[in-house]
Protein backbone atom coordinates (compact mmCIF):
# COMPACT_ATOMS: atom_id res chain seq x y z
CA UNK A 1 0.00 0.00 0.00
CA UNK A 2 2.43 2.32 0.87
CA UNK A 3 5.12 1.63 -2.32
CA UNK A 4 2.08 2.56 -4.02
CA UNK A 5 1.31 5.99 -2.30
CA UNK A 6 4.72 6.52 -2.94
CA UNK A 7 4.45 6.16 -6.67
CA UNK A 8 1.20 8.14 -6.80
CA UNK A 9 2.77 10.98 -5.18
CA UNK A 10 5.82 11.34 -7.28
CA UNK A 11 3.72 11.07 -10.43
CA UNK A 12 1.73 13.82 -8.93
CA UNK A 13 4.68 15.71 -8.75
CA UNK A 14 5.87 14.96 -12.39
CA UNK A 15 2.46 15.95 -13.23
CA UNK A 16 3.75 19.68 -11.46
CA UNK A 17 6.44 19.74 -14.28
CA UNK A 18 4.18 21.11 -16.63
CA UNK A 19 4.39 18.44 -19.29
CA UNK A 20 1.49 16.01 -19.09
CA UNK A 21 -0.88 18.73 -17.64
CA UNK A 22 -0.41 20.98 -20.67
CA UNK A 23 -3.13 18.91 -22.78
CA UNK A 24 -5.43 18.51 -20.44
CA UNK A 25 -7.99 21.32 -21.55
CA UNK A 26 -7.95 20.38 -25.21
CA UNK A 27 -6.82 17.77 -27.93
CA UNK A 28 -3.42 15.98 -26.98
CA UNK A 29 -0.92 17.39 -29.47
CA UNK A 30 1.25 13.98 -30.09
CA UNK A 31 4.46 16.10 -30.05
CA UNK A 32 4.16 16.76 -26.39
CA UNK A 33 2.90 13.43 -25.24
CA UNK A 34 6.36 11.87 -27.00
CA UNK A 35 8.24 14.29 -25.34
CA UNK A 36 6.44 13.60 -21.98
CA UNK A 37 7.19 9.99 -22.64
CA UNK A 38 10.70 10.24 -22.85
CA UNK A 39 10.93 12.52 -20.34
CA UNK A 40 9.70 9.82 -18.23
CA UNK A 41 12.11 6.83 -19.84
CA UNK A 42 15.01 9.38 -18.64
CA UNK A 43 15.82 11.17 -21.68
CA UNK A 44 18.75 13.72 -21.15
CA UNK A 45 18.89 17.68 -22.00
CA UNK A 46 20.85 19.97 -22.66
CA UNK A 47 22.14 22.19 -19.28
CA UNK A 48 24.61 24.42 -18.44
CA UNK A 49 24.76 22.40 -14.53
CA UNK A 50 28.06 20.70 -13.84
CA UNK A 51 26.01 18.64 -11.00
CA UNK A 52 25.66 15.47 -11.27
CA UNK A 53 22.91 14.10 -12.97
CA UNK A 54 21.52 17.44 -13.85
CA UNK A 55 21.27 16.58 -17.71
CA UNK A 56 18.52 14.11 -17.06
CA UNK A 57 15.34 15.37 -15.89
CA UNK A 58 13.55 12.54 -14.24
CA UNK A 59 14.98 8.83 -13.11
CA UNK A 60 12.52 6.31 -12.66
CA UNK A 61 12.69 2.80 -10.74
CA UNK A 62 11.22 0.83 -8.85
CA UNK A 63 9.63 2.56 -5.44
CA UNK A 64 9.28 -0.91 -3.47
CA UNK A 65 12.51 -0.54 -2.83
CA UNK A 66 12.01 1.43 0.15
CA UNK A 67 9.48 -0.84 1.59
CA UNK A 68 11.88 -3.39 1.11
CA UNK A 69 14.27 -1.86 3.36
CA UNK A 70 12.14 -0.70 5.93
CA UNK A 71 10.07 -3.74 6.16
CA UNK A 72 12.19 -6.74 5.20
CA UNK A 73 15.70 -6.20 5.41
CA UNK A 74 15.92 -3.81 8.40
CA UNK A 75 14.08 -6.47 10.61
CA UNK A 76 16.16 -9.44 9.17
CA UNK A 77 19.60 -7.77 9.94
CA UNK A 78 18.23 -7.45 13.50
CA UNK A 79 17.27 -10.49 14.17
CA UNK A 80 20.61 -12.31 12.21
CA UNK A 81 22.36 -10.36 14.73
CA UNK A 82 20.20 -10.41 18.16
CA UNK A 83 17.89 -13.25 17.35
CA UNK A 84 20.49 -15.67 16.68
CA UNK A 85 22.42 -14.79 19.62
CA UNK A 86 18.99 -15.83 21.79
CA UNK A 87 18.67 -18.80 19.66
CA UNK A 88 22.14 -19.98 20.01
CA UNK A 89 22.02 -19.13 24.18
CA UNK A 90 19.05 -21.17 24.44
CA UNK A 91 20.20 -24.17 22.36
CA UNK A 92 23.27 -24.21 24.68
CA UNK A 93 21.64 -23.61 27.93
CA UNK A 94 19.55 -26.72 26.70
CA UNK A 95 21.85 -28.89 24.60
CA UNK A 96 25.02 -28.21 26.35
CA UNK A 97 28.47 -27.56 24.49
CA UNK A 98 30.38 -30.22 23.16
CA UNK A 99 33.06 -31.18 25.62
CA UNK A 100 36.19 -33.20 24.69
CA UNK A 101 35.83 -36.56 25.83
CA UNK A 102 39.31 -37.49 26.60
CA UNK A 103 39.64 -34.28 28.03
CA UNK A 104 42.72 -31.88 27.07
CA UNK A 105 45.40 -34.22 26.10
CA UNK A 106 48.25 -31.26 26.15
CA UNK A 107 49.66 -32.55 23.61
CA UNK A 108 49.17 -29.28 20.75
CA UNK A 109 48.85 -30.45 16.86
CA UNK A 110 50.06 -28.07 14.15
CA UNK A 111 46.99 -26.90 12.00
CA UNK A 112 47.10 -22.97 11.08
CA UNK A 113 50.52 -21.06 9.64
CA UNK A 114 51.23 -17.76 11.57
CA UNK A 115 50.24 -16.32 7.87
CA UNK A 116 47.03 -18.08 7.84
CA UNK A 117 45.90 -17.42 11.24
CA UNK A 118 46.80 -13.32 10.34
CA UNK A 119 44.65 -13.20 7.94
CA UNK A 120 41.86 -14.78 9.56
CA UNK A 121 41.77 -12.46 12.02
CA UNK A 122 42.60 -9.56 8.75
CA UNK A 123 39.22 -10.24 7.64
CA UNK A 124 37.44 -11.16 10.92
CA UNK A 125 37.80 -8.11 12.90
CA UNK A 126 36.96 -5.71 10.45
CA UNK A 127 33.85 -8.20 9.56
CA UNK A 128 32.85 -7.71 13.43
CA UNK A 129 33.06 -4.13 12.88
CA UNK A 130 31.28 -4.14 9.46
CA UNK A 131 28.29 -6.16 10.96
CA UNK A 132 27.91 -3.53 13.36
CA UNK A 133 27.76 -0.24 11.76
CA UNK A 134 26.41 -1.98 8.74
CA UNK A 135 23.54 -2.75 11.08
CA UNK A 136 23.60 0.43 12.52
CA UNK A 137 23.28 2.12 8.82
CA UNK A 138 20.62 -0.12 7.73
CA UNK A 139 18.52 -0.43 10.89
CA UNK A 140 19.52 2.00 12.99
CA UNK A 141 16.83 4.90 12.42
CA UNK A 142 14.32 2.37 13.23
CA UNK A 143 15.36 0.67 16.13
CA UNK A 144 17.75 2.88 17.57
CA UNK A 145 17.03 6.37 16.80
CA UNK A 146 13.75 6.57 18.34
CA UNK A 147 15.53 6.00 22.06
CA UNK A 148 18.49 8.25 21.16
CA UNK A 149 18.79 12.30 21.16
CA UNK A 150 19.53 13.60 17.77
CA UNK A 151 22.83 14.12 18.75
CA UNK A 152 23.88 11.29 20.11
CA UNK A 153 22.03 9.42 17.21
CA UNK A 154 23.95 11.91 14.58
CA UNK A 155 27.49 10.80 16.09
CA UNK A 156 26.40 7.55 16.33
CA UNK A 157 25.62 7.03 12.80
CA UNK A 158 28.84 9.25 11.51
CA UNK A 159 31.07 6.96 13.43
CA UNK A 160 29.24 4.33 12.22
CA UNK A 161 29.82 4.98 8.42
CA UNK A 162 33.28 6.25 8.85
CA UNK A 163 34.10 3.11 10.18
CA UNK A 164 32.21 1.37 8.10
CA UNK A 165 34.37 2.72 4.77
CA UNK A 166 37.75 2.13 6.49
CA UNK A 167 37.32 -1.61 7.87
CA UNK A 168 35.68 -2.33 4.30
CA UNK A 169 39.44 -1.94 3.03
CA UNK A 170 41.11 -4.97 5.02
CA UNK A 171 38.32 -7.02 5.08
CA UNK A 172 38.55 -7.32 1.46
CA UNK A 173 42.04 -8.28 1.22
CA UNK A 174 41.11 -10.56 3.89
CA UNK A 175 38.50 -11.91 2.24
CA UNK A 176 40.18 -12.14 -0.88
CA UNK A 177 43.20 -14.17 1.04
CA UNK A 178 41.12 -16.51 2.95
CA UNK A 179 39.02 -17.78 0.06
CA UNK A 180 41.64 -17.99 -2.79
CA UNK A 181 44.67 -19.95 0.03
CA UNK A 182 41.90 -22.17 2.11
CA UNK A 183 39.75 -23.18 -0.97
CA UNK A 184 41.34 -26.53 -1.27
CA UNK A 185 40.67 -27.72 1.93
CA UNK A 186 37.09 -26.91 1.39
CA UNK A 187 36.38 -28.89 -1.66
CA UNK A 188 32.75 -31.16 -0.42
CA UNK A 189 33.19 -34.75 0.29
CA UNK A 190 31.11 -37.85 0.90
CA UNK A 191 31.33 -38.01 4.23
CA UNK A 192 30.00 -34.46 4.48
CA UNK A 193 26.57 -36.05 3.85
CA UNK A 194 26.61 -38.41 6.56
CA UNK A 195 28.23 -35.19 8.87
CA UNK A 196 25.25 -32.95 8.14
CA UNK A 197 22.37 -36.16 9.03
CA UNK A 198 24.45 -35.92 12.43
CA UNK A 199 24.19 -32.53 12.83
CA UNK A 200 28.31 -32.91 13.48
CA UNK A 201 27.64 -34.44 16.68
CA UNK A 202 27.13 -31.74 18.58
CA UNK A 203 23.40 -32.64 19.42
CA UNK A 204 23.47 -34.69 22.81
CA UNK A 205 20.50 -35.72 23.25
CA UNK A 206 18.27 -38.68 20.92
CA UNK A 207 19.49 -40.78 18.67
CA UNK A 208 22.89 -38.07 18.27
CA UNK A 209 23.86 -38.57 21.75
CA UNK A 210 27.51 -39.15 21.52
CA UNK A 211 28.09 -39.94 17.56
CA UNK A 212 30.82 -38.34 15.85
CA UNK A 213 30.85 -38.20 12.30
CA UNK A 214 33.94 -38.49 10.10
CA UNK A 215 35.39 -35.21 9.01
CA UNK A 216 38.61 -33.78 7.09
CA UNK A 217 40.06 -30.95 7.52
CA UNK A 218 37.35 -28.78 7.82
CA UNK A 219 33.98 -30.47 8.29
CA UNK A 220 30.93 -30.00 6.36
CA UNK A 221 29.77 -27.24 8.81
CA UNK A 222 32.85 -25.05 8.07
CA UNK A 223 32.58 -25.90 4.88
CA UNK A 224 29.36 -24.24 4.20
CA UNK A 225 30.12 -21.28 5.97
CA UNK A 226 33.60 -20.89 3.82
CA UNK A 227 31.59 -21.07 0.63
CA UNK A 228 28.74 -19.33 1.92
CA UNK A 229 31.16 -16.55 3.06
CA UNK A 230 33.44 -16.92 -0.32
CA UNK A 231 29.89 -16.10 -2.49
CA UNK A 232 28.70 -13.51 -0.25
CA UNK A 233 31.42 -11.93 0.37
CA UNK A 234 32.13 -11.68 -3.25
CA UNK A 235 28.66 -9.79 -3.49
CA UNK A 236 29.39 -7.81 -1.07
CA UNK A 237 32.68 -6.87 -1.98
CA UNK A 238 31.57 -5.84 -5.00
CA UNK A 239 28.55 -4.14 -4.24
CA UNK A 240 30.21 -2.24 -1.40
CA UNK A 241 32.87 -0.91 -4.21
CA UNK A 242 30.18 0.43 -6.07
CA UNK A 243 28.50 2.28 -3.45
CA UNK A 244 32.38 3.00 -1.90
CA UNK A 245 34.19 4.62 -5.32
CA UNK A 246 31.13 5.96 -7.07
CA UNK A 247 33.55 8.11 -8.89
CA UNK A 248 35.55 5.06 -10.13
CA UNK A 249 33.08 3.27 -11.30
CA UNK A 250 30.24 5.49 -12.33
CA UNK A 251 27.21 3.08 -11.39
CA UNK A 252 24.03 4.81 -12.38
CA UNK A 253 21.75 5.93 -9.92
CA UNK A 254 19.08 2.87 -10.14
CA UNK A 255 22.57 0.06 -10.30
CA UNK A 256 23.54 1.91 -6.98
CA UNK A 257 19.98 0.79 -5.45
CA UNK A 258 20.30 -2.50 -6.82
CA UNK A 259 24.03 -2.77 -5.17
CA UNK A 260 22.44 -1.31 -1.73
CA UNK A 261 19.61 -4.09 -1.53
CA UNK A 262 22.13 -6.87 -2.90
CA UNK A 263 24.72 -5.44 -0.20
CA UNK A 264 21.79 -5.82 2.68
CA UNK A 265 21.22 -9.03 1.56
CA UNK A 266 24.68 -10.45 1.46
CA UNK A 267 25.00 -8.41 4.63
CA UNK A 268 22.20 -10.47 6.45
CA UNK A 269 23.58 -13.51 4.99
CA UNK A 270 26.55 -13.06 6.85
CA UNK A 271 25.72 -11.82 9.69
CA UNK A 272 23.53 -15.01 10.50
CA UNK A 273 26.41 -17.25 9.83
CA UNK A 274 28.98 -15.23 11.68
CA UNK A 275 27.06 -15.52 14.91
CA UNK A 276 26.75 -19.54 14.63
CA UNK A 277 30.67 -19.40 13.24
CA UNK A 278 31.76 -17.46 16.56
CA UNK A 279 29.67 -19.46 19.03
CA UNK A 280 31.16 -22.72 17.21
CA UNK A 281 34.47 -21.57 17.85
CA UNK A 282 34.37 -19.87 21.64
CA UNK A 283 31.43 -21.32 22.96
CA UNK A 284 30.28 -24.65 21.36
CA UNK A 285 33.67 -26.76 20.89
CA UNK A 286 35.72 -26.94 23.83
CA UNK A 287 39.65 -26.01 22.06
CA UNK A 288 38.49 -24.89 19.10
CA UNK A 289 39.39 -21.32 19.70
CA UNK A 290 43.03 -22.13 20.47
CA UNK A 291 43.33 -22.84 16.63
CA UNK A 292 43.02 -19.14 15.79
CA UNK A 293 45.25 -17.99 18.86
CA UNK A 294 48.34 -19.94 18.69
CA UNK A 295 47.66 -22.17 15.24
CA UNK A 296 48.08 -25.00 17.43
CA UNK A 297 44.91 -27.22 18.61
CA UNK A 298 44.61 -30.46 21.21
CA UNK A 299 45.64 -33.40 19.95
CA UNK A 300 42.30 -34.92 21.44
CA UNK A 301 40.33 -32.26 19.47
CA UNK A 302 41.64 -33.14 16.54
CA UNK A 303 40.88 -36.61 17.20
CA UNK A 304 37.16 -35.55 18.02
CA UNK A 305 36.24 -33.47 15.36
CA UNK A 306 38.96 -34.10 12.65
CA UNK A 307 39.44 -37.96 13.04
CA UNK A 308 40.23 -38.03 8.92
CA UNK A 309 42.50 -35.35 8.70
CA UNK A 310 44.44 -36.30 11.98
CA UNK A 311 44.82 -40.01 10.39
CA UNK A 312 45.86 -38.54 6.99
CA UNK A 313 48.97 -35.95 8.54
CA UNK A 314 49.74 -39.16 10.95
CA UNK A 315 50.20 -41.43 7.90
CA UNK A 316 52.34 -38.47 5.61
CA UNK A 317 54.31 -37.84 8.65
CA UNK A 318 53.44 -33.91 8.02
CA UNK A 319 51.95 -34.28 12.30
CA UNK A 320 54.38 -31.88 13.98
CA UNK A 321 53.64 -31.02 17.15
CA UNK A 322 54.38 -27.55 19.35
CA UNK A 323 57.90 -27.93 21.24
CA UNK B 1 -2.29 24.62 5.52
CA UNK B 2 -0.82 25.18 2.14
CA UNK B 3 0.94 22.31 0.24
CA UNK B 4 3.85 23.97 -1.18
CA UNK B 5 4.70 22.85 -4.67
CA UNK B 6 6.94 24.54 -7.95
CA UNK B 7 5.33 24.17 -11.17
CA UNK B 8 7.21 25.14 -14.86
CA UNK B 9 5.60 26.04 -17.54
CA UNK B 10 7.47 24.84 -20.28
CA UNK B 11 5.65 26.68 -22.53
CA UNK B 12 6.65 29.98 -20.79
CA UNK B 13 10.37 29.25 -20.10
CA UNK B 14 13.42 30.68 -22.34
CA UNK B 15 15.94 29.62 -20.88
CA UNK B 16 17.77 31.92 -19.57
CA UNK B 17 18.44 30.87 -16.37
CA UNK B 18 17.32 33.47 -14.18
CA UNK B 19 16.08 31.17 -11.54
CA UNK B 20 19.28 29.41 -11.22
CA UNK B 21 21.10 32.60 -10.39
CA UNK B 22 18.26 33.53 -8.70
CA UNK B 23 18.88 30.94 -6.13
CA UNK B 24 22.57 30.95 -6.10
CA UNK B 25 22.21 34.72 -5.18
CA UNK B 26 19.65 33.72 -2.61
CA UNK B 27 21.28 31.16 -1.37
CA UNK B 28 25.34 31.84 -1.30
CA UNK B 29 26.25 31.58 1.94
CA UNK B 30 25.11 27.82 2.04
CA UNK B 31 26.08 26.91 -1.27
CA UNK B 32 29.71 25.29 -1.56
CA UNK B 33 31.80 25.81 -4.66
CA UNK B 34 30.25 24.09 -7.53
CA UNK B 35 26.93 23.36 -6.17
CA UNK B 36 24.07 24.25 -7.64
CA UNK B 37 20.42 23.63 -6.40
CA UNK B 38 18.26 24.81 -9.34
CA UNK B 39 19.17 23.88 -13.10
CA UNK B 40 17.39 24.42 -16.38
CA UNK B 41 17.44 21.40 -18.85
CA UNK B 42 16.97 22.02 -22.20
CA UNK B 43 15.03 18.85 -24.41
CA UNK B 44 15.78 18.91 -27.97
CA UNK B 45 17.91 21.58 -28.31
CA UNK B 46 17.99 23.26 -31.30
CA UNK B 47 15.65 21.02 -32.50
CA UNK B 48 11.43 21.77 -33.62
CA UNK B 49 9.63 20.75 -30.45
CA UNK B 50 12.62 21.77 -28.31
CA UNK B 51 11.27 22.81 -24.63
CA UNK B 52 13.07 24.23 -21.41
CA UNK B 53 12.20 23.47 -17.96
CA UNK B 54 13.39 24.62 -14.73
CA UNK B 55 14.12 22.23 -11.70
CA UNK B 56 15.27 21.95 -8.24
CA UNK B 57 13.72 19.52 -5.51
CA UNK B 58 10.04 18.84 -6.07
CA UNK B 59 9.43 18.51 -2.22
CA UNK B 60 7.46 15.09 -2.60
CA UNK B 61 4.78 14.35 -1.01
CA UNK B 62 5.89 10.68 -0.27
CA UNK B 63 9.78 12.23 -0.82
CA UNK B 64 11.48 9.24 -1.70
CA UNK B 65 14.69 10.76 0.08
CA UNK B 66 13.17 10.95 3.02
CA UNK B 67 12.21 7.02 2.71
CA UNK B 68 15.96 6.15 2.10
CA UNK B 69 17.92 8.39 4.63
CA UNK B 70 19.83 5.83 6.96
CA UNK B 71 19.65 8.99 9.17
CA UNK B 72 16.44 9.56 8.88
CA UNK B 73 17.62 13.71 8.91
CA UNK B 74 14.70 15.01 6.68
CA UNK B 75 11.48 16.27 7.53
CA UNK B 76 8.71 17.83 6.32
CA UNK B 77 7.26 21.31 7.40
CA UNK B 78 3.67 21.99 8.18
CA UNK B 79 3.70 23.53 4.41
CA UNK B 80 4.68 20.45 2.96
CA UNK B 81 8.38 21.75 2.23
CA UNK B 82 11.20 18.58 2.95
CA UNK B 83 14.22 19.79 4.30
CA UNK B 84 17.03 17.82 5.76
CA UNK B 85 19.72 18.20 9.13
CA UNK B 86 23.19 18.66 7.72
CA UNK B 87 24.31 17.69 11.32
CA UNK B 88 22.80 14.61 10.90
CA UNK B 89 24.00 13.77 7.41
CA UNK B 90 26.93 11.40 7.19
CA UNK B 91 27.20 11.81 3.47
CA UNK B 92 26.19 8.68 1.99
CA UNK B 93 24.57 9.44 -1.19
CA UNK B 94 21.67 7.15 -0.78
CA UNK B 95 18.95 10.47 -1.35
CA UNK B 96 21.09 11.47 -4.13
CA UNK B 97 20.45 7.49 -5.91
CA UNK B 98 16.41 7.58 -4.53
CA UNK B 99 15.39 11.21 -6.04
CA UNK B 100 14.06 10.89 -9.20
CA UNK B 101 15.07 14.73 -9.81
CA UNK B 102 18.54 14.44 -9.21
CA UNK B 103 18.26 17.09 -6.17
CA UNK B 104 20.39 15.80 -3.83
CA UNK B 105 24.32 17.39 -4.57
CA UNK B 106 27.26 16.93 -2.68
CA UNK B 107 30.53 18.90 -2.74
CA UNK B 108 32.82 15.72 -2.99
CA UNK B 109 32.55 12.79 -5.54
CA UNK B 110 33.47 9.74 -3.71
CA UNK B 111 31.73 8.57 -0.73
CA UNK B 112 34.85 7.00 0.83
CA UNK B 113 34.92 9.01 4.04
CA UNK B 114 31.80 11.22 3.25
CA UNK B 115 30.67 13.37 0.29
CA UNK B 116 30.36 15.61 2.77
CA UNK B 117 27.03 17.67 3.53
CA UNK B 118 24.00 16.86 1.15
CA UNK B 119 22.81 20.04 -0.28
CA UNK B 120 19.65 20.60 -1.84
CA UNK B 121 16.59 23.05 -2.69
CA UNK B 122 14.85 24.51 0.33
CA UNK B 123 12.25 26.53 -0.77
CA UNK B 124 14.00 29.16 0.46
CA UNK B 125 12.59 27.92 4.24
CA UNK B 126 16.08 27.16 5.79
CA UNK B 127 16.78 24.16 7.61
CA UNK B 128 16.35 23.16 11.46
CA UNK B 129 18.13 26.02 12.86
CA UNK B 130 16.26 28.89 14.87
CA UNK B 131 14.66 30.78 12.12
CA UNK B 132 17.04 33.91 10.67
CA UNK B 133 19.94 32.60 12.60
CA UNK B 134 24.15 32.94 11.71
CA UNK B 135 23.75 28.81 11.65
CA UNK B 136 20.91 28.33 8.96
CA UNK B 137 22.07 31.03 6.77
CA UNK B 138 25.38 29.67 6.47
CA UNK B 139 24.05 25.96 6.66
CA UNK B 140 20.84 26.37 4.86
CA UNK B 141 20.79 29.58 2.80
CA UNK B 142 18.18 32.10 3.52
CA UNK B 143 14.55 31.72 4.89
CA UNK B 144 11.76 33.82 2.89
CA UNK B 145 8.99 31.37 3.95
CA UNK B 146 9.80 32.48 7.81
CA UNK B 147 8.75 36.03 6.05
CA UNK B 148 6.20 35.45 4.17
CA UNK B 149 7.77 35.51 1.12
CA UNK B 150 8.10 33.01 -2.24
CA UNK B 151 10.92 31.09 -2.94
CA UNK B 152 13.10 34.08 -4.88
CA UNK B 153 13.89 31.86 -8.36
CA UNK B 154 10.06 31.59 -8.85
CA UNK B 155 9.99 35.64 -7.27
CA UNK B 156 12.20 36.92 -10.19
CA UNK B 157 11.27 34.41 -13.24
CA UNK B 158 10.68 37.00 -16.21
CA UNK B 159 8.61 34.92 -17.97
CA UNK B 160 6.42 33.77 -14.67
CA UNK B 161 6.95 30.44 -15.96
CA UNK B 162 8.25 28.86 -12.74
CA UNK B 163 5.58 29.54 -10.17
CA UNK B 164 5.58 28.43 -6.82
CA UNK B 165 3.20 27.82 -3.93
CA UNK B 166 0.36 26.50 -2.64
CA UNK B 167 -0.43 23.60 -4.87
CA UNK B 168 -4.13 24.39 -5.36
CA UNK B 169 -3.24 28.01 -6.25
CA UNK B 170 -0.25 26.96 -8.62
CA UNK B 171 -2.32 24.46 -10.64
CA UNK B 172 -5.12 26.88 -10.63
CA UNK B 173 -3.12 29.62 -12.09
CA UNK B 174 -1.72 26.96 -15.07
CA UNK B 175 -5.23 25.52 -15.76
CA UNK B 176 -6.40 29.18 -16.69
CA UNK B 177 -3.31 30.06 -19.03
CA UNK B 178 -3.80 26.85 -20.66
CA UNK B 179 -7.24 27.28 -21.43
CA UNK B 180 -6.52 30.55 -22.85
CA UNK B 181 -4.25 29.50 -25.18
CA UNK B 182 -5.60 29.95 -28.12
CA UNK B 183 -4.00 26.56 -29.41
CA UNK B 184 -2.27 24.10 -27.45
CA UNK B 185 0.02 24.42 -30.25
CA UNK B 186 1.31 27.63 -29.48
CA UNK B 187 4.35 28.53 -28.09
CA UNK B 188 3.47 31.80 -25.93
CA UNK B 189 0.66 31.42 -23.73
C1 LIG C 1 31.06 -8.36 6.46
C2 LIG C 1 31.06 -7.45 5.62
C3 LIG C 1 30.03 -6.35 5.47
C4 LIG C 1 28.82 -6.19 6.05
C5 LIG C 1 28.15 -7.12 7.05
C6 LIG C 1 28.24 -4.98 5.54
C7 LIG C 1 26.99 -4.50 5.88
C8 LIG C 1 26.43 -3.33 5.37
C9 LIG C 1 25.09 -2.89 5.59
C10 LIG C 1 24.03 -3.67 6.35
C11 LIG C 1 24.94 -1.68 4.99
C12 LIG C 1 23.69 -0.82 4.96
C13 LIG C 1 22.94 -1.13 3.69
C14 LIG C 1 21.65 -0.35 3.58
O1 LIG C 1 21.57 0.72 4.20
O2 LIG C 1 20.76 -0.81 2.86
C15 LIG C 1 26.19 -1.33 4.39
C16 LIG C 1 26.46 -0.15 3.71
C17 LIG C 1 27.62 0.10 3.00
N1 LIG C 1 28.69 -0.79 2.85
FE1 LIG C 1 28.89 -2.56 3.76
N2 LIG C 1 29.13 -4.39 4.66
C18 LIG C 1 30.23 -5.22 4.58
C19 LIG C 1 31.33 -5.04 3.79
C20 LIG C 1 31.53 -3.93 2.97
C21 LIG C 1 32.63 -3.77 2.06
C22 LIG C 1 33.71 -4.81 1.85
C23 LIG C 1 32.49 -2.55 1.47
C24 LIG C 1 33.34 -1.83 0.44
C25 LIG C 1 34.01 -2.34 -0.47
C26 LIG C 1 31.31 -1.94 2.01
C27 LIG C 1 30.83 -0.69 1.66
C28 LIG C 1 29.63 -0.15 2.07
C29 LIG C 1 29.18 1.17 1.71
C30 LIG C 1 29.94 2.19 0.87
C31 LIG C 1 27.92 1.32 2.30
C32 LIG C 1 27.03 2.58 2.20
C33 LIG C 1 27.15 3.40 3.45
C34 LIG C 1 28.42 4.17 3.49
O3 LIG C 1 28.68 4.98 2.60
O4 LIG C 1 29.16 3.98 4.47
N3 LIG C 1 30.74 -2.80 2.91
N4 LIG C 1 27.09 -2.35 4.62
S1 LIG D 1 15.12 15.65 -2.82
FE1 LIG D 1 14.18 14.57 -4.52
S2 LIG D 1 13.03 12.92 -3.54
FE2 LIG D 1 13.48 14.41 -1.94
S3 LIG D 1 11.67 15.75 -1.89
FE3 LIG D 1 13.18 16.72 -3.27
S4 LIG D 1 12.61 15.98 -5.31
FE4 LIG D 1 11.59 14.62 -3.83
S1 LIG E 1 23.50 11.90 2.05
FE1 LIG E 1 22.74 12.72 3.99
S2 LIG E 1 20.64 13.30 3.58
FE2 LIG E 1 21.26 11.98 1.90
S3 LIG E 1 20.61 9.92 2.51
FE3 LIG E 1 22.73 10.13 3.20
S4 LIG E 1 22.58 10.90 5.28
FE4 LIG E 1 20.56 11.20 4.36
Amino acid sequence: MKNILIALSVALNLLFCGFAMANTAEEPSSANELMWTQVKDGAQGVTTSKGQAHNQLINTYDMRVFQLRSDLLAPAIMAALFGMIIVFVLFIKVNGISKLHGGFSGKMVHRWSKFDVSIHWLGAIPCLLLILTGLTLLAGRFFFHPYLSEGLWAGLINAAKLVHDYMAIPFMFGWLLMTVLWAKNQMPKMYDIKWMLYVGGYINFGPFKGKHPDAGFANAGEKLWFWTFALFGLVICASGMLLLFPNVFEPSRTLSLIALVLHSVSAIIITAFSIVHIFMATVMSEGGMECMVSGYCDENWATQHHNLWFDEIKQNGTLTYKK
Amino acid sequence: MATMKFLCDTKRCIECNGCVTACKNENDSALEWGIQRRRVVTLKDGEPGEASISVACMHCTDAPCMAVCPTDCFYRTEDGIVLHNKDTCIGCGYCFYACPFGAPQFPQKSTFGGRGKMDKCTFCAGGPEEDHSEAERLKYGSNRIAEGKLPMCAELCATKSLLAGDAGVVSNIYRERVASRGSNKAIWG
